[in-house]
């Protein structure tokens, strides 16, 4: 341990094979988390966040790449180091009902991981579930109930407890809050906040909300069709969004505020996203894309370039989106 | 000339050996011919069974429902169930949230097109045909006159939406129901969705009832909002009144609770405490009360009435609201970054 | 007004009383509230009572006849001495359906539980550990049920005599796919929740993932399958004792052999055909309305 100076070199190229040709989920992607900071992962369904988040803590199998956790080379771990590994790196689920047993009752849920990794067992294992229980804002009366009684946003908070049983390092959270209500969301969000200030925690956080992404992260990684396309410390991305997937993205997204929604000029996508079986030559957004040129756009892939510090780029024309010099197609509804 | 009026609308579910469930609980509101409504709220609030209500969709069995549902002035309740069967699908429609099982997999997106143009406006084979591919075109769908012989699982899930749509506009009906129609969507295609009905509302001059739990949603399609909390509207106003002055805990509560792309960061979230389920019977006070942080003694005794405010004019049903313009909503940035 | 304090008392104010337990606990409070289900209890209830205590129960034995009182026209119908009258053989017919719950209990138990366990047991290597295992077992499986279970079971019990032990072991062998495929397929669906990958990603050995939670959570199709099976098994019983391919020994009163016994009789003594037919149809809808419950409480979909 080096303090600051570690980091999670997270390097990786990732083909899931199914026997009807290959689907790229994740299609070489480079990714850097800082320790005690929190990364965020945003994309649409299919473009392969979840993939990647799983590759991560190698609950998928990447098929090539490495996955660097504090030097530690993931990818090629044997399954013991492997599973004593896990101990130091724990995942949030989406939907928390059904990423915990309905059988066992909630002491057990959160004693099982202490037990797994002989951390403690027994009277110390249960004394430290009621601890992890009060960490996340629950009262010790519900180690003895099961799942099905609590309410979305309690079952996350367990959720959570789980993750933290182990006093890991880092936290993969896949869409932690996109199941909860909407006066739940920000509980979890707020907790998520409070416990990688009390624990030092780093966080992969991945969803499809980019509002809820800015608010809790750092940095921001945009995903589309498998490839990051645009990296940036969060604040830059929201201010100076150069992707135009970004650009589109964000103007995509509704703000509750009718002042704000009057006034915002909106950039609609043509069509759906392609397949990420087959996905598109060149660049993969060129076929959706409002700013495309006749050139390079089909048929040169565009490489993730640094425009600024920390921030990075993966469009040919990134620079003269950013000047203007390049206006979006009028995009009425496809045709 | 009001279009649709709800007037004092009670749901209740009961099941055998159960307690019986009041999943709306007086609901009034008018839908003007043409105009868009929101109805918000979160999972549970009684919004979509409203929404079936007004269609009469709900099960014969089971479900009891109170009050009436004037169409153009004539009660959805106490009509046949002929006539009510003949008057939707021609004068209402209504698209629901998931375009999968809402259409039928076994027939083609075509067939299930041209079966309501053949029950509700008589066209026949070609005639039909041509007019089901051009509202396929309207809605948006490429290469329409081919997609018609496509199944349903041959479409994206945007795709999907938008043939509902064209099916519900197929009679060019005067009253469309939306229940969540952009919620299984990503961000992009619901762009995409909600401009379409903006659009389409726009151009055929039918009246829209927008059913979500998205406020950002609301804030730019709707003319007027009600916000529903555990079967009753709990405060209504048009859409610039609601967010500009929101008087109610639970309508601040949810504004305050959600992460807004444009507020700066590290301003954090003030949640609602407890959650939805969470709820006092209206008929021991205000249902809010026990995740309320204005509540007062009142709150707890009697259910307050939906009263029509006297500064800002619309009507809130609370005994302590926040006064207009009080309770410190996440502030925006108001950047005109947004493109 | 801190979030742990304000959870504290939604806790509290929560639930009143209205879920307790675990899902299982919650299914069996289904159960209770459900009449088919106490009326299939029931009927199984009154099945167990009378073969368990048959020697107490039965008011004469169902082995010693009296054969003077028989003729081909005449068979003496109930009488406050028989209340179901006496069989072709002279013996009292209650006394015989009494002890007839035994061979049926006893046959419809021990070649269930000997088909499921050995099913089930295949279906966990196969659903638990996948793949060339999973698709060596299930060929296996498929062939079986291919094979048509009665002509399997008689069969079995030419081959190896007819005796009660025959017909068990013939049952149980049909049995065993059932069991197999079916403990597989929601063993497949659970293997790929969430909480298995939680599980994973805590670092649960796989092993335990596997018994500790797939497996339990795969079992209640198992138990609503059982319940049913066990109905079919008393019916496959007294349909291989019809055919004579039951108990050697002719005089141990099975169901399905009485029926056959009377059907010379059938004119003068239809009795003797109602009573041994009744009480299978009792003893088999009492499995059948159980099972059915028991899918409808274990199954949340099926609640309406």
């Amino acid at each position: 341990m080096r303090g600051l100076e570690v980091h999670f070199p997270i390097r990786k190229g990732v083909l899931l094979e199914r026997p009807v040709g290959a689907v790229r989920a994740v299609d070489g992607v480079d990714l850097d988390v800082e320790r005690g900071t929190t990364f965020g992962l945003v994309g649409e369904s299919g473009c392969g966040k979840s993939t990647l988040g799983r590759a991560i803590l190698r609950l998928v199998e990447p098929t090539a790449g490495t996955v660097r956790f504090d030097g530690i080379d993931v990818a090629s771990l044997r399954p013991e180091p492997l599973r004593r590994l896990r101990a130091r790196m724990q995942m949030v689920f989406q939907d928390p009902l059904s990423s915990l047993d309905p059988r066992q009752n909630v002491e057990s849920i959160l004693v099982e991981p202490l037990r797994t990794h002989r951390v403690a067992t027994g009277k110390d294992a249960r004394r430290r579930a009621r601890e992890l229980l009060d960490v996340v804002g629950l009262p010790a009366a519900a180690a003895a109930r099961y799942p099905h009684e609590f309410s979305g946003g309690q079952r996350q908070r367990i959720g959570i407890a789980r993750a933290l049983a182990l006093n890991p390092e880092l936290i993969v959270a896949d869409e932690p809050v996109s199941a909860l209500d909407v006066s739940i969301q920000a509980q979890v969000v707020n907790l998520l906040e409070e416990l990688q200030k009390e624990f030092g925690l780093t966080y992969l956080v991945i969803a499809h909300d980019l509002a809820v992404v800015r608010h809790i992260s750092e940095t921001i990684g945009v995903m589309y069709l498998g490839r990051i396309v645009e990296q940036a410390p969060s604040d830059e991305l929201y201010a100076t969004p150069r992707h135009p997937y970004t650009i589109a993205l964000m103007s995509a997204v509704p703000i509750p505020d009718p002042e704000v929604e009057d006034r915002r000029e909106r950039i609609l996508l043509r069509g759906d996203l392609p397949s990420p079986a087959n996905p598109p030559s060149g660049c993969r957004f060129h076929t959706r894309c409002p700013f495309r040129q006749p050139t390079r756009c089909h048929d040169e892939d565009p490489a993730l370039r640094e425009l600024g510090p920390g921030h990075a780029v993966a469009c040919h024309w990134a620079e003269q989106v950013a000047t203007g010099e390049i206006r979006p197609h009028p995009t009425a509804v496809p045709s | 000339m009001v279009l649709l009026s709800v007037e004092d609308l009670h749901v209740t579910f009961s099941h055998r050996g159960r307690r019986e469930l009041r999943a709306v609980d007086g609901v009034s509101f008018q839908v003007e011919p043409g105009a868009t409504v929101g109805l918000v709220g979160e999972s549970g609030c009684g919004k979509s069974v409203t929404s079936l209500a007004i269609m009469g969709l709900l099960p014969p069995r089971g479900a009891h429902v109170k009050g009436a549902v004037r169409f153009d002035g004539e009660d959805l309740l106490q009509l046949p169930p002929a006539q009510l069967r003949a008057l939707r699908g021609r004068e209402l429609a209504m698209v629901f949230q998931d375009p999968q099982t809402s259409l039928n997999p076994v027939l083609t997106i075509g067939r299930q097109v041209t079966e309501v143009l053949e029950r509700h406006r008589g066209l026949r084979g070609d005639e039909a045909k041509r007019e089901a591919a051009a509202l396929l075109d309207r809605v948006g769908i490429p290469d329409a006159g081919r997609r018609l012989k496509d199944y349903p699982h041959q479409l994206s899930g945007g795709m999907r939406q938008r043939v509902m749509i064209a099916i519900a506009l197929a009679c060019k009906p005067r009253l469309l129901i939306a229940d969540e129609p952009t919620t299984a969507l990503d961000v992009t295609i619901q762009a995409q969705i909600l401009e379409l009905l903006k659009e389409l509302v726009a151009d055929t001059g039918t009246a829209l009832v927008m059913i979500t739990h998205d406020l950002g949603v609301v804030a730019g399609l709707c003319d007027e909002v009600h916000v529903m909390y555990s079967g009753r509207i709990v405060e209504s106003a048009d859409r610039r009144g609601l967010f500009g002055a929101p008087r109610h805990p639970y309508t601040t509560g949810l504004l305050a609770s959600v992460p807004r792309l444009d507020s700066p960061r590290g301003v954090p979230l003030r949640p609602i405490p407890g959650s939805p389920r969470d709820t006092l019977a209206w008929a021991e006070g205000c249902a809010f009360a026990p995740r309320c942080t204005r509540r007062v003694e009142a709150c707890t005794t009697t259910a307050p009435d939906l009263v029509v405010d006297a500064v800002t004019r619309h009507p809130v049903r609370c005994y302590n609201p926040w006064p207009p313009g009080g309770e410190p909503v996440a502030t925006s940035e108001r950047k005109k970054r947004l493109t | 007004m801190s979030i742990a304090e304000s959870e504290a008392r939604l806790l509290s104010t929560e639930h009143t009383g209205d879920i307790a337990g675990s899902r299982m606990r919650e299914a069996f409070r289904q159960l209770r509230r459900n009449p088919v289900a106490i009326l299939g209890a029931a009927l199984i209830t009154l099945f167990v009572v009378v073969a368990v205590f048959a020697p107490w129960l039965a008011p004469h034995s169902p082995t010693a006849g009296d054969l003077s009182q028989i003729t081909l026209s005449h068979v003496p119908g109930p009488s406050a001495e028989h209340p179901l009258g006496l069989d072709t053989q002279g013996r009292d017919e209650l006394s015989r359906i009494i002890y007839g719950a035994r061979a049926s209990l006893l046959i419809g138990v021990v070649s269930l539980s000997l088909g499921a366990l050995v099913g089930m047991l295949i279906g966990a290597l196969a659903g638990g550990l996948g793949g060339w295992v999973d698709s060596l077992l299930m060929r296996l499986m498929d062939i079986m049920l291919a094979v048509p279970g009665l002509l399997f079971a008689i069969a079995v019990a030419a081959v190896l005599q007819p005796s009660l032990r025959s017909v068990m072991i013939a049952i149980a062998v049909v049995n065993v796919p059932v069991f197999a495929r079916l403990l597989r397929a929601s063993m497949i669906g659970q293997r790929h929740s969430d909480y298995v990958l939680a599980a994973r990603s805590i670092g649960v050995r796989r092993w335990r993932i596997i018994v500790g939670h797939v497996l339990p959570n795969s079992l209640a199709p198992v138990i609503v399958q059982g319940t049913l099976s066990l109905a079919t098994a008393i019916i496959d019983a007294a349909g291989l004792a019809f055919l004579g391919l039951g108990s050697a020994d002719p005089s141990v009163p099975e169901w399905g052999r009485m029926l056959a016994d009377t059907q010379q009789y059938l004119q003068s003594a239809p009795q003797l055909a109602l009573f041994p037919g009744l009480a299978i149809v009792v003893s088999v809808l009492g499995f059948n309305l159980l099972g059915d419950a028991l899918r409808e409480a274990l199954d949340p979909k099926l609640r309406r």
